[in-house]
């Protein structure tokens, strides 16, 4: 039975987490937690797009880099190789007397000179910045010079005036090939420049995205943490919401029945005590006694008939019973209370109403429920209506039973959640209304154990009317059988 | 050719009629062996190649200078004091240099039958002797082909040489003969021998 009542203050607190100011404070933590975590993943999608951005940027720059750099510094190193061998095959036309060896060696200078000219003016097609072009430029100047001298020493060589090259060569030739090769360093050390620039971007672009990735994560953890703080919260709301309906049912409980045992035992102490003397007394203590035992009766029956009900479940024998019936037992089982309170109660039942399908017992308290509430909270009219008649609105034949009253009524925000188990209304508890808050949601249970509905239209002042829809007994029976009831469970009764 | 050395360093040393040398003829003998040796090499490698059939009597044997040499046109006596090099420099003062192609180019015996007035042997005495008494700077520089020699006249601003009309190109410049070019009627030089095979 505890866990029955624990399951359902749990899915009470549930619902009643929505009523109008916790369903905002609920709804803003759950929604808060998505809108944190849409914010995580938004935020990782857009910041790992810009990484990946930023990534890929760097990986074409980085290849662009080194495709330029590797092909410029082939290119200088070609030149540098090919400027070498154009002094060197000169300076071996030195070595020899041999005219054909030096005409080959002339050959030879002459091919790595034009590997030389050919590197120039590649590198001054590509070169775009003012810097390459001017190092370019100077470079081709002092290469032609440097050819001059190596044609005017490659000329005396083959003359034969070999010491006449030689001074040449050293007087000219020398400085005029170092000045190349500082041109050729020049042009390298441009290279080189350029090159360690391209790093310094990519180093920038690598770094951005790592930044990027620092802050990506960093914005992860951060909403990722306050998401998971708001769900807890929410689940400590819920978990405290849940430990007070508790408290609030046990503390009702405990008043219901501490009122009714005080009474009963003040009246028993009377009696042992012999204080009623006269005949008249003495019975008017028995009926105080009877009066607040039925009262307790009644409020053990309400609490097992709450655990005993399992929702959509029947829990008693499914028969055919009259409306009539179900009306005059609840009439006359509310009756005391009626009678205390001096409702006066307006009836209205239909002639030739179909059976409808359920348990006397369970169909009776039900709408005796909706009677005590009306009685209740029925406000100063003390009026209560009370009309049963054939209801056209479901699928098939099924017969309304309204309660109505011309009470304080149900606020709007309040509606959609009567029915819930142990809510009571502010209102009510405001106004010290007694009750456990189960004998709506045991109504409710009630009628759609057997198929039927039940629901309420209230406004604020004027009056509630609560509607018990019950089907006709063909269709009941149907649905029972379906539901796997056992035949022999299903009775009529007239 | 170790014996063909033998036999022209010998030659050297007779011409000379001493058995002591001095430094002055030490150094004398060294250059003129070199020059020898390398004429030797030069006619034992070049002999192997055979060029066929280059000899068509009639065809002109055209004298060519270098590119930047200024000299259009040459009489023949000028033509043979330069091969002969009786003249050390151009007169834009470059030092001249005769290229001669190798042995067994029929080009070199019309050269030296029409130019020099000598025979092969004739050819290398002068030159020794030449070369010996300090006459001339150097012997003529030997050439494995045309191409080669045609190459040396390029690279070479004074050099000079002779080359068959149609081993002629644009990197070297043709030298009128007695104001006549190869291609004109009664020029001088022609090759009329027959091919070597």
């Amino acid at each position: 039975m505890s866990r029955q009542i624990n399951h359902d203050f749990r899915s009470f607190a549930r619902r009643s987490l929505l009523s109008p100011r916790r369903a905002m404070a609920r709804g803003l933590s759950r929604n808060l937690a998505m809108v944190l975590l849409v914010m995580v993943f938004s935020a990782e999608a857009g910041i790992g797009l810009l990484v990946f951005h930023d990534l890929s940027r760097s990986y074409s720059e980085m290849q662009r880099m080194y495709d330029r750099s590797v092909r410029g510094l082939r290119q200088i190193g070609e030149m540098q190789y090919q400027s070498q061998e154009t002094r060197r095959s000169t300076l071996y036309a030195l070595t020899t007397n041999d005219a054909n060896l030096q005409v080959g060696y002339c050959d030879m200078s002459r091919a790595a000179d034009r590997g030389v000219k050919k590197g120039i003016s590649e590198y001054l097609a590509q070169a775009s910045a003012p810097q390459e072009l001017a190092a370019g430029r100077v470079l081709a100047a002092d290469w032609n010079d440097y050819l001059k001298v190596r044609d005017d020493v490659l000329g005396r060589i083959l003359e034969a005036s070999t010491k006449e090259a030689v001074e040449v060569d050293l007087a000219y030739g020398v400085p005029k090939f170092e000045k190349v090769s500082q041109d050729l360093e020049a042009v390298k050390q441009l290279y080189d420049r350029q090159a360690t620039q391209e790093l310094v971007t990519v180093a920038k672009f690598s770094q951005r995205a790592l930044i990027r990735l620092i802050a990506v994560l960093g914005f992860c953890l951060l909403f990722g943490s306050l998401a998971v703080l708001a769900i807890q919260r929410a689940q400590l709301q819920s978990e405290r919401h849940i430990a007070k309906l508790q408290m609030d049912f046990v503390a009702a409980v405990s008043h219901e029945l501490r009122t009714p045992v005080a009474t009963i035992f003040s009246a028993a102490e009377n009696i042992r005590d012999g204080l009623p003397q006269q005949r008249e007394k003495f019975m008017e203590q028995g009926a105080v006694i009877t009066h607040y035992a039925s009262q307790l009766n009644e409020l053990v029956d309400q609490v097992l008939s709450f655990t005993t009900t399992a929702e959509g479940k029947p829990w008693h024998a499914v028969g055919a019973l009259a409306v009539s019936e179900i009306v005059e037992t609840a009439l006359d089982n509310a009756s005391g209370l009626l009678k205390e309170a001096g409702i006066g109660v307006e009836k209205k039942i239909d002639p030739g109403l179909p059976m409808v399908a359920g348990d006397l017992g369970s169909l009776s308290r039900c709408l005796q429920n909706l009677i005590v509430n009306a009685a209740k909270y029925g406000g100063a009219d003390r009026w209560i209506g009370l009309v049963a008649e054939i209801d056209d609105s479901g699928v098939g034949p099924q017969v309304s039973i309204r309660v109505e009253d011309h009470g304080i009524g149900i606020c709007d925000r309040e509606l959609p959640f009567v029915f819930d188990p142990f809510f009571r209304s502010a209102q009510v508890v405001d106004a010290q209304i007694r009750g456990t808050g189960l004998g709506l949601a045991i109504a409710k249970r009630s009628a759609e154990a057997f198929g039927g509905t039940l629901s309420v239209e209230s406004q604020i002042g004027i009056g509630s009317v609560f509607t018990l829809r019950l089907p006709a007994f063909s269709r009941a029976q149907e649905t029972n059988l379906d539901a796997g009831i056992p035949a022999e469970n299903l009775e009529v009764r007239q | 050719m170790r014996a063909q050395f033998g036999r022209l360093a010998s030659r050297v040393y007779l011409l000379n009629g001493k058995a002591a040398l001095t430094n002055q003829l030490t150094i004398r003998s060294m250059a003129v062996l070199i020059v020898v040796a390398g004429l030797c090499s030069s006619r034992s490698t070049r002999a192997e190649f055979s060029p066929a059939n280059r000899s068509h009597p009639g065809v002109s044997l055209a004298i060519v200078v270098n590119l930047a040499n200024p000299i259009n046109n040459l009489s023949s006596d000028e033509l043979r004091s330069l091969f002969l090099e009786r003249k050390s420099h151009w007169p834009n003062g470059r030092r001249i240099a005769v290229a001669m192609l190798d042995y067994q180019y029929p080009e070199r015996r019309s050269a030296l039958r029409q130019i020099y007035h000598m025979d092969e042997d004739a050819f290398q005495e002068y030159f020794i002797k030449a070369i010996f008494r300090g006459d001339v700077f150097a012997a003529p520089r030997t050439l494995a082909s045309p191409e080669m020699l045609r190459k040396f006249v390029f690279n070479a601003p004074g050099a000079i040489g002779y080359l068959r009309s149609s081993d002629l190109d644009d990197t070297v410049k043709v030298v009128k003969i007695d104001g006549r070019l190869p291609d004109d009627k009664n020029y001088s030089l022609q090759i009329d021998e027959p091919a070597e095979e």
